[in-house]
């Protein structure tokens, strides 16, 4: 019992840092992130994160809809610890 | 088998009465059919592995994966007729809550994240057939956890990010559901320009006593070679091994698409080295090398032929291993009209 207590809390701790260290890192990131990407060139960039991080173990999808590659991109954001910016560029990349 | 089809069943139409509000749930996953030869014994296996994304807004993701396996083989091994018997598992069902750009909220049934051949090399993406010798330090037979987890990239710059991983597991018996009463955690360092990411693993396995669990791993992938290098490294007091794993695929860089470059030659070499093994533990009871050779094509349409052959050194006897698989890896809409 005291060890799961331990593990929980452990995680909570660790959940709580993450946290507070995302936000004094990143204050209002949302609507930078967005400015910073309609400002670039979203899709020679996205190709390249697509690239380094997708084409470790996939080529590039024929075709989806760009709903399609947002769950896609979701759940690869999950299992393959995509960052948020790669996330947002590759999606503008396969879904422009 | 009933009960991770009405999982899924009912996965699907809490996916489907949300989907006005929300965006669209894929289908994804692979069939494929194995074939092997280890030791004079032949195994046939049909596989079906579909998974099944809903996302509920920016934030919310409910992410489930059935395993469905018919074993056909001979009923004493190398002699006697063929019987087959099917399997059915639910790998994951999970909800996750995106909580911010560097934490996601996991609860649920997850794929155990020890090192990383579990989560990241299902059979459509794993460059040979066989798991390692070693996949089953840290994952055991399940291979999944039951409980609470929190992962994402702590740090992502340019050149580097750092990503993480911790989780508690309960102990559950409940046939096709079972998992290890655990806790543990993994942290990796990726270096997008150079395709290299090294990472290392720890799990304290809360039953029987209790036990550490440890490993690393590294994956690299030179950006202008197609070469794929992938390597672990796992120790429990069960038995401790390694293995490294290279694929090449003929092409002067990773962009080009024509008939050579669609074929991938692979190899593998492996070591095992005998602990002191418990009841609960699944690996080898004697020492084991072995190393592994073949070949992928990937033809048009996401389909994959793999031809393998492997030879096994132990003291409990030496055997050749052949294996052929092929596998259809799909993605589709989980509603009707979305797919353009």
């Amino acid at each position: 019992m005291k060890t799961r207590f331990m593990a929980i809390l452990g995680i909570l701790v660790l959940a709580f840092s993450v946290t507070v260290f995302a936000r004094h890192q990143n204050p209002g990131r949302g609507q930078k992130t967005t400015k910073a990407i309609a400002n670039k060139n979203a899709a020679g960039s996205g190709e390249q994160r697509f690239q380094a991080n997708c084409g470790r173990c996939h080529v590039p999808p024929d075709s989806l809809s760009p709903r399609e590659v947002k769950a896609v991109l979701q759940h690869m954001r999950v299992r393959a610890m995509l960052s948020a910016d790669d996330e947002q560029l590759i999606l503008q990349y396969l879904a422009p | 088998m009933n009960r991770v089809w009405g999982m899924l069943l009912g996965l699907m139409c809490t996916a489907t009465g949300l989907w006005a509000q929300s965006d669209v749930p894929i289908l994804s996953g692979a069939v494929a059919f194995q074939g092997s030869r280890s030791g004079g014994a032949n195994a046939f296996q049909p596989i079906l592995f579909p998974v099944l994304v809903a996302p509920f807004g920016d934030h919310w993701l409910v992410e489930a994966r059935g395993e469905i396996q018919g074993f056909i083989a001979r009923q004493d091994g190398t002699q006697g007729p063929y019987t087959g018997q099917f399997s059915d598992v639910l790998a994951y069902l999970q909800v996750d809550y995106i909580a911010n750009p560097h934490l996601t909220v996991t609860v649920g049934r997850f794929l155990t994240p020890f090192n990383i051949y579990n989560e990241r090399f299902p059979l459509w993406i794993a460059n040979l057939e066989d798991t390692p010798i070693t996949y089953v330090i840290g994952t055991r037979t399940s291979a999944s956890s039951n409980g609470a987890m929190v992962r994402g990239v702590a740090v992502a710059r340019p050149k580097w990010n750092l990503n993480y991983t911790a989780y508690a597991s309960v102990a559950t018996t409940t046939e096709n559901l079972q998992s290890g009463r655990a806790a543990g955690g993994r942290a990796g360092i990726f270096l997008p320009q150079d395709g290299v990411e090294v990472g290392a693993s720890y799990q304290r396995f809360l039953q029987n006593g209790g036990s550490n669990i440890a490993g690393t791993y590294v994956n690299w992938q030179p950006p202008p070679i197609p070469l794929d290098v992938r390597a672990e490294y796992a120790h429990s007091p069960g038995g401790q091994g390694y293995w490294i794993e290279g694929a090449y695929r003929f092409a002067s860089n990773r962009d080009i698409n024509t008939w050579p470059s669609r074929l991938q030659a692979v190899a593998r070499v492996q070591q095992y080295f005998k602990g002191h093994p418990t009841s609960l533990d699944v690996l080898p009871s004697t020492n084991v090398n072995q190393f592994d050779c073949g070949a992928n094509y990937y033809l048009p349409h996401n389909i994959r032929l793999n031809g393998s052959y492997g030879r096994q050194y132990s003291s409990a006897g030496n055997s050749n291993i052949w294996n052929f698989e092929l596998t259809y890896r799909f993605l589709f809409p989980a509603l009707p009209g979305e797919h353009k």
